[in-house]
């Protein structure tokens, strides 16, 4: 089959998977606000022929509470839809027989009620925000340095995101850190990690080539679905910055002003 | 034939001021009449060459003492470790205190091991504070100081106003959230970052705790930059301690109890290293190093009963 670039490879797909923070909604005060055009691309995809999915490395919340969320903005979408770290980490978890020390957001601890934390044997660090002190990052680094066996989970390795009062640090950051200091690596659950998108797909029951990613972060959004064989479209908002388009390493397949055009530009293909 | 052998050690200015010192070179001088067989000239150069490396490793000069962790811990002297730095003293060494401890300003690291009975004066200190503030009036940066409150002092008549640079020292009240997103915005913005040093970790009474090495990489990692670093283990830093003891790297010594950043530096600086087992020294950190220490042993008491028996 001949590979089509952006846009005319929108004949040939049978799903989009959507990135959710700087794509479809600003986070900030409250419940953030949603990008124009936003609710009505969403809307547009849903009566289409095509399979959605939202994909997202948002870890302050848990799902039922960021989809409730982002109903009260407006949106079509539900919980079932919804692919996050968290559950993903839970999975991983469990599957290994391993007890985490925790350090995440006080929002995202339900979704780690059914995992045992007594005496942890590995640690997980989710975008914690203010609640990476220096004390909390001490405690993790201490778990981390006194395991034979060292083990870190991040719940994604995004360096930054976008509020609506400007850039701020994610988990990625904090990840670096503790690899640097233990001298270890850290396994990342949640995109860019090929597992975290195959599930997705899965999910779907699509093959990489049938489906398209649209998110705001060139690595982890466009390069990580790229890596999967996947197609990667960057949109201009959230923590789009204009050095991403010279970037040397991630190539995105087109880069859009937003997702209102992006979804334009897909259906214009399929009529 | 007439063979003379010249050897050149020669110094070069290089941008900025530092002075890089170069391999030594052994040249092998024939006079040109004569019919000088290729192959004997060869060997006669190796054996030179052999003769004026081994002459290289002159008699000790200096003797740099890593504080925390090597002489003492926290409010504790390492013992023995007094007398062994008065039997030190008495040996035609000259020793200076290097430290990428930043919390503490000179004056302040002078008063607590004067208390702990260690006999040093303040101008025998050289910490990576002194490297940093050099840096910042050379290239004239107005800096956002992220080190604790008591090392300041060692910044007055540094102007802070409108900060165009990010320094980061050992400052756990200062690696909250909301300023390292304040350091990470401005950095972004194109203000460089200087490290005073990037260990991992250090040893306090209750345990390991993170240095300013994992926020500063943390740091590099959100903005795609790379931080100067000012302190242990980079070459300068050991070069600019001995620079005013007047000799050069291959006589002296380092004693310290971090292998990479205490041994290993000075060993790529051309020093020699001792890893002492005290402070924040774990199993196998020998191993972690390469070459190794030039020697591993229990302390510092230990380091200088070395250097007076097989060093002097």
């Amino acid at each position: 089959m001949a590979d089509t670039g952006w846009p005319g490879c929108s004949k040939s797909l049978k799903g989009v998977i959507l990135d959710m923070c700087g794509v479809l909604y600003e986070s900030g005060e409250g419940d953030g606000v949603a990008i124009p055009g936003s609710i009505e691309a969403v809307k547009k995809l849903k009566a289409s022929d095509l399979q959605l999915r939202f994909c997202t490395n948002e870890t302050q919340a848990t799902r039922e509470k960021f989809v409730a969320k982002l109903q009260r903005l407006g949106f079509d979408i539900s919980v079932s839809e919804v692919f996050s770290p968290a559950p993903a980490a839970v999975a991983v978890l469990k599957e290994r027989a391993l007890r985490p020390h925790l350090l995440v957001y006080d929002g995202l601890l339900p979704e780690f009620d059914s995992v045992d934390k007594t005496n942890p044997n590995c640690v997980v660090i989710g975008d914690a925000a203010e609640q990476f002190s220096y004390q909390n990052l001490n405690e993790a680094f201490s778990v981390l340095i006194g395991m034979e066996n060292p083990m870190l989970f991040s719940l994604g390795q995004g360096r930054y995101y976008k509020e609506t009062d400007g850039l701020k640090l994610d988990v990625g950051v904090y990840m670096k850190a503790l690899e640097y200091a233990c001298d270890l690596k850290a396994e990342v659950v949640g995109k860019p990690s090929p597992t975290f998108f195959q599930s997705v797909l899965n999910d779907m029951g699509l093959q990489p080539h049938e489906a398209l990613m649209i998110g705001d972060d060139l690595v982890n959004d466009v390069g990580g679905a790229q890596h999967c064989g996947m197609k990667g479209v960057q949109v201009r908002t959230g923590k789009y910055r204009p050095s991403d388009e010279r970037n040397s390493t991630v190539m995105a397949d087109g880069t859009v002003d937003n997702l209102a055009q992006a979804v334009d530009m897909i259906l214009n293909q399929r009529h | 034939m007439t063979a003379v052998l010249v050897s050149v050690t020669s110094k070069v200015a290089a941008a900025g001021g530092r002075t890089e010192l170069l391999k030594t070179k052994t040249y092998l001088y024939t006079s040109e009449e004569e019919n000088v067989n290729r192959k004997q000239e060869k060997h006669l150069l190796l054996l030179l060459r052999k003769v004026s490396s081994m002459a290289g490793r002159r008699t000790l000069k200096a003797v740099l003492i890593d504080l925390s962790g090597t002489l003492h811990i926290e409010d504790a002297a390492v013992p023995g470790a007094q007398d062994a730095l008065n039997r030190l003293r008495q040996a035609s060494v000259a020793v200076k205190f290097v430290t990428n401890t930043t919390k503490e300003s000179k004056r302040s690291l002078l008063e607590r091991l004067q208390r702990l009975n260690f006999d040093l004066q303040e101008k025998e200190i050289f910490t990576s504070l002194s490297a940093a503030r050099s840096l910042l009036e050379q290239k004239q940066h107005r800096p956002l100081l992220l080190v604790e409150d008591s090392a300041l002092e060692d910044f007055t008549g540094i102007d802070t106003s409108e900060p165009n640079a990010v320094v980061i020292g050992l400052a756990p009240n200062h690696f909250n959230y909301p300023t390292l997103n304040k350091a990470f915005r401005m950095i972004l913005d194109g203000a460089p970052l200087i490290a005073i040093h990037k260990a991992r970790y250090y040893k306090r009474k209750d345990g390991l705790a993170l240095g300013p090495g994992p926020f500063v990489t943390g740091l590099e990692y959100a903005t795609d930059c790379k931080a100067t670093v000012v302190g242990k283990p980079e070459q300068t830093f050991f070069t600019q301690a001995l620079s005013d003891l007047g000799c050069s790297p291959n006589e002296a010594v380092m004693i310290g109890d971090d292998a990479r950043d205490d041994v290993g530096g000075a060993q790529n600086a051309g020093m020699m290293g001792i890893l002492v087992r005290t402070g924040k020294y774990r199993e196998g950190d020998e191993n972690k190093i390469n070459p190794p220490p030039h020697l591993t042993c229990d302390s510092f008491p230990k380091a200088v009963e070395h250097i007076l028996k097989n060093l002097l």
